[in-house]
């Protein structure tokens, strides 16, 4: 039986550029099976879903440092309910704080992935969260 | 715990290390001889440099405790900055926002959400004068971290504040970094050029280093993120090889502008790394005192020897520092500093260890104070100058990855110089694969790191203290751009907007700094100066 490859947006949001840890992991989804578009530095949400919709992927990760975290994570929740792309995952990664995670989770975010995640570990927890 | 289970330990088979590598992977020999190296070595304070700038070193005076900090308005990073001056901050880092670093106000659009959220938000002259409320630009030396173009404007705004203040330029101590390469998050290619035309912005540098020169006879006029270059996973020889080219390249602009090599070279500076491989470190920065060394004697051909003394602060390396088990990262640090300090270096930042959570709070900032001046002051390494030197090791190593970055940047000149590569991609495909290489290190094994990938705790319930920014603090500073763009004389404001727009459109090789500072004297904000520079060359930015 043949699986179509899941296919997953990568982006960075906003004015932050640090970029080593969505590079590794775009490398890592890649390894694993997945289709990746990385999108490159300073995106809008708009856009992200945008380049989703064209792309008819099954999911989103979003990669921050700088603590503008909740404030895109609230605007991408409220924009995949406004376009009725429910069936979209939103996840997170990066320079998240313990008390943050648990806001992301809260208002929808569907996977949260902070520094040192092992490789392992984040395919397993996407493969649940994607699938 | 269950009394059920059974506690052991491996240690009985034999507790090895994954490999006897450096971080750049040069092996580490079973022990080192006089075979190894057997070499006379200049005094410190002789050419080439190799064991320090200065005879004395820190007996004369010890390095520079030199914290980044920046968050929020001017006013709250003003707090910060005398508190870090009251528990033994020697020197002044002040550190902008990311808006402010790519010539965008609080208000633009896409850069509300990222308003002082890693730096402080600076947008006007009035910024600059409540962030050094209190503060004397002559009594304490100061880096402005922030490149070309912008950097113009802060650079203006703190000489006007000098101006303000009644000190006179020569009195002013310290760095505008002015680096249109690494200042941002390293050489990569996206950050540097989504913001301003890049060649222009190489241009406005050397239009700063130009003008202040031979008015700032104290101040340094550039400064090498070597550290930027290196937290994006490229190892130590590629930062020694990478910034010594890039500032290969930067020396050649000035001397065709027409600058005698020996009225500048003393006043260019480093921003490196020091990583957590002690002797690597301490190899790579003599290594690197040596290279400047040799290049400004025989490739420039300076006469005046203080133009070939390579002068460098350093930052702790982040990048090995782990949001697991933070209190972990003290002790790397305190690693970090030392080779720092062994290595002879003139100032230090300290890293917190909440650096994988936040900006730090202000009992992170002060440990890192504690930390320098324990060493400082209690471990006594810094009573005499390069201990570490003739140490077979440290020698042998020095010399390897001497060597290895002068063959890296042979192969950058050929290829037409580290600008051209930057431009290339080259640079980019480079700090890719470096990067993909540090997370198949920890995966494989090959690099621990205690708490990731070995030691690890079963649970991973972190408890810490983490640094908050203020609820409406972006909401404040959006409302204060507003505000003052509305109150404010606009016809000065046009006047010198149309100034700056006619000369880059029309006069492209005018010296843009004064020009850029009438601006700001005329209350026209950061992004309206660089706005009126970007559409002269019809340059869009994202939005």
């Amino acid at each position: 039986m043949t699986m179509t490859k899941k296919k997953i947006i990568l982006a960075k949001v906003g004015l932050d550029g640090h970029d080593n840890g969505i590079r590794i992991v775009s490398k890592w989804l890649m390894d694993g099976g997945y289709e990746v578009v990385y999108t490159g530095l300073y995106n809008t949400p708009e856009r992200v879903l945008q380049i989703a919709l064209e792309e008819n992927a099954d999911a989103i990760g979003v990669s921050f440092l700088g603590g503008e975290h909740v404030a895109y994570a609230r605007r991408f929740v409220t924009l995949l309910k406004e376009k009725e792309m429910a069936h979209l995952k939103l996840i997170i990664g990066g320079v998240i704080p313990p008390v943050d995670v648990a806001e992301l989770n809260r208002i929808g975010v569907h996977a949260v992935f902070t520094p040192g995640t092992r490789r392992d570990a984040l395919l397993s927890k996407l493969k649940e969260t994607v699938c | 715990m269950s009394s059920k289970a059974e506690v052991g330990s491996t240690y009985l088979e034999g507790e090895r290390l994954p490999n006897f590598k450096s971080l750049s992977g040069i092996d580490y020999k079973e022990y080192y001889t006089k075979a190894d190296w057997n070499k006379e070595l200049a005094d410190p304070g002789q050419y080439p440099y190799t064991r320090g700038i200065h005879r004395d070193m820190y007996r004369g005076r010890l390095w520079t405790r030199r914290q980044q900090s920046g968050f929020g308005s001017p006013e709250e990073s003003n707090k910060r900055l005398k508190y870090l001056l009251a528990v033994g901050e020697t020197g002044i880092n002040m550190d902008v926002d990311v808006a402010t670093k790519y010539g965008l106000d609080a208000d633009y659009p896409l850069a509300q959400a990222d308003a002082g959220l890693q730096g402080t938000s600076m947008s006007t002259y009035e910024d600059m004068r409540a962030l050094y409320d209190g503060i004397a630009p002559d009594k304490v030396s100061s880096t402005l971290i922030i490149q070309p173009p912008f950097s113009a404007v802060t650079m203006a705004q703190y000489l006007l504040l000098a101006n303000e203040r009644g000190v006179p330029w020569e009195k002013l101590i310290g760095t505008i970094m002015n680096c249109s390469v690494t200042q941002n998050v390293g050489p990569t290619l996206q950050s540097n050029m989504a913001w301003f035309p890049f060649d222009l912005s190489v241009k406005i540098g050397y239009d700063i280093m130009e003008y202040i020169t031979p008015r700032i006879p104290r101040w340094n006029i550039l400064n090498i993120n070597a550290y930027n270059m290196r937290e994006t996973g490229v190892d130590a020889v590629q930062e020694a090889a990478f910034s010594m080219a890039l500032v290969s390249d930067y020396i050649k602009g000035l001397v065709r502008r027409g600058l005698d090599v020996d009225s500048f070279a003393h006043r260019m500076a480093f921003f490196s790394c020091a990583h957590i491989d002690l002797f690597e470190e301490v190899a790579k920065l003599r290594a690197m005192r040596r290279i400047w060394a040799r290049m400004l004697k025989e490739k420039f051909h300076a006469k005046n020897p203080r133009s070939m003394t390579w002068r460098t602060a350093i930052q702790t390396a982040a990048l090995p520092l782990t949001a697991q088990q933070p209190l972990n990262n003290i002790v790397r640090a305190t690693i970090q500093t030392l080779a720092a300090v062994l290595a002879g270096t003139q100032s230090i930042h300290t890293t917190g260890y909440d650096e994988a959570y936040s900006l730090p709070t202000e009992e992170s900032h002060k440990l890192s104070v504690r930390t320098q001046q324990i060493i400082a002051y209690e471990s006594r390494v810094a009573c005499s100058s390069d201990p570490l030197g003739g140490c077979y090791l440290v020698e042998r190593l020095t010399d390897e990855i001497e060597e290895r970055a002068w063959d890296l940047m042979k192969v950058i000149e050929e290829k037409g110089g580290f600008l051209q590569v930057y431009k290339d991609g080259w640079v980019e495909e480079r700090i890719n694969e470096a990067r993909y290489k540090y997370g198949d290190g920890i995966e494989s094994g090959d690099l621990t790191v205690v708490g990731v990938n070995k030691f690890v705790d079963e649970e991973d319930d972190v408890n810490i203290n983490i640094f908050r920014h203020a609820e409406d603090m972006q909401a404040k500073r959006i409302e204060y751009v507003q505000n003052y763009k509305k109150t404010r004389d606009q016809e000065p404001v046009k006047r010198s907007l149309q100034k700056l727009y006619d000369l880059t459109k029309n006069k492209p090789e005018t010296n843009m700094f004064e020009p850029i500072m009438e601006a700001v004297k005329a209350k026209a904000t950061l992004q309206e100066i660089c706005d009126a520079m970007r559409q002269a060359c019809n340059f869009e930015i994202p939005r």
